[in-house]
């Protein structure tokens, strides 16, 4: 465990930023705890301060996760958001879309969001921007990137996608293993 | 009529063309520069500062036109010219001395013997031709042996052997070797400049090389041979910060970086939105 180096920090931010904007200095800046950013394993986690010194005693070896995991460094430096991170961005998202009923469970297997499927979403939410997907009781299933703008994706087919799946929360069935 | 009043009043109109200074100013005319070593009156200068400096000026320009008038005259198709005379103030040099270069090997050595250097003639009398040639350069030196028609085979040597390409290689030899003990002067001359030992930059360098050519195999030097007692070479260390640190800065190191990235893309201006809401308040 180890903090992030600058360059880290950076990649992270930009990824964030992608759903949250700059409501990520709500994440660091809080009012109850100090929470911070760390690297073990090459996945980030984000730990209140207190735990964290806790998990310095405990060896490289034995430490298995700390915190909530935000997502995982590839070897390649970029960051890949996981989706245990699901609960700050929906928190703080900017652009959001829900879906139908009927398309829940297609988008928990893991497919992309489809205009039939869709809910309603942000007004002016822009091409290729990162949304959290919720159902239409508002609770968070995952989270994607848009394939149109809000108005484009108003001349789409029933069948064209609109939202390109990143993750959801079926992935914590479907990949339990390497998740955390 | 008498104009010695209208005279005198056109006169004091003008200040005097004579002025007295306690120290006598000196001039270069070359330059065109008067430098006055009076002492300056501190309570004017800070009393009537710009007055006072006006007037000091102009007296020293006075003086300077004075001396300039004096000189002697040319009358030229562009009018009078003065002929200034020769420069006496000594600029100061710009640059700073040249540093004294690092003797060569070959000046040390010659130092320690008490080998004094003979100045060579230019020209010298060529007994064989009866002409006067060069010491050195273009057509100068020792003549050239390969290129004599009949060379002399030594009872000594192998009678087969090519006494010109053995004189050719020999030559070959003498004047790598000299450009190589002119590179290492070099090296030397640049490693003392920088107040570095030139046995130590060598070291240095040696280190470096091996260090690269261990490296340099398909496997980075992972599989090679070790040689015993090798000592194993040192890598670059990554440097972290420690994991517990005063919250505070860490916490503002952060921000900083937030700072530099959400200005950079978090908050966009959304051209949709805003042309929509422009739209609604003109409607």
């Amino acid at each position: 465990m180890r903090p992030l180096t600058e360059e880290e920090t950076k990649t992270l931010f930009e990824k964030l930023a992608k759903y949250i904007g700059s409501n990520i200095k709500h994440l660091i800046d809080r009012s109850d705890e100090t929470y911070c950013f760390r690297l073990h394993k090459d996945r980030v986690y984000y730990v209140s301060e207190s735990i964290m010194r806790k998990a310095v005693s405990v060896g490289r070896d034995q430490l298995g996760s700390l915190g909530v995991c935000f997502g995982k460094m590839t070897k390649t430096g970029k960051f890949r958001l996981h989706i245990t991170a699901l609960d700050y961005l929906a928190q703080y998202a900017k652009h959001k879309m829900w879906v139908k009923p009927n398309g829940e469970m297609p988008f928990l297997y893991g497919n992309h969001v489809v205009k039939a499927h869709l809910g309603r979403v942000t007004e002016d939410t822009p091409e290729h921007q990162g949304v959290i997907v919720l159902n239409m009781s508002d609770v968070p299933l995952g989270f994607g990137v848009t394939a149109r703008s809000t108005s484009d994706s108003r001349k789409l087919q029933p069948t064209d996608i609109v939202a390109f799946h990143q993750a959801d929360i079926g992935e914590y069935l479907r990949e339990e293993d390497t998740l955390f | 009529m008498d104009v010695s009043s209208a005279l005198e009043a056109h006169q004091n109109k003008f200040k005097s063309i004579q002025v007295e200074k306690l120290v006598p100013v000196e001039f270069d005319l070359n330059l065109l520069a008067a430098f006055d070593s009076n002492a300056i009156d501190a309570q004017k200068l800070s009393s009537k500062k710009e007055e006072y400096l006006k007037g000091l000026n102009r007296d020293n320009a006075q003086l300077l036109f004075n001396e300039i008038f004096k000189l002697p005259v040319e009358s030229t198709d562009a009018g009078l010219l003065a002929k200034l005379p020769s420069q006496t103030y000594i600029l100061p040099r710009e640059k700073p001395l040249p540093k004294e270069k690092p003797m060569t090997r070959w000046e040390k050595f010659a130092k320690t013997k008490g080998i004094q250097k003979h100045k060579k003639e230019r020209m010298v009398f060529d007994e064989a031709t009866g002409k006067y040639t060069p010491t050195w350069g273009y057509a100068g030196g020792k003549k050239d042996t390969t290129k004599d028609w009949l060379l002399e085979v030594p009872s000594n040597v192998d009678p087969m052997e090519d006494q010109y390409a053995k004189k050719r290689e020999e030559k070959k030899e003498r004047v790598d070797k000299n450009k190589k003990r002119q590179k290492r002067n070099e090296e030397e001359a640049s490693a003392t400049n920088k107040g570095m030992d030139p046995r130590q930059v060598k070291k240095k360098q040696l280190q470096e090389a091996i260090a690269v050519t261990k490296q340099s195999t398909a496997s980075y030097g992972r599989f090679d041979k070790k040689i015993e007692g090798e000592q194993k070479m040192k890598g670059m260390k990554r440097q972290f910060a420690p994991n517990i640190t005063d919250g505070k800065v860490e916490k503002q190191a952060t921000l900083d970086i937030l700072n530099k990235v959400v200005g950079k893309n978090g908050e966009v201006l959304n051209v949709t939105k805003a042309v929509r809401q422009h739209k609604k308040a003109r409607k």
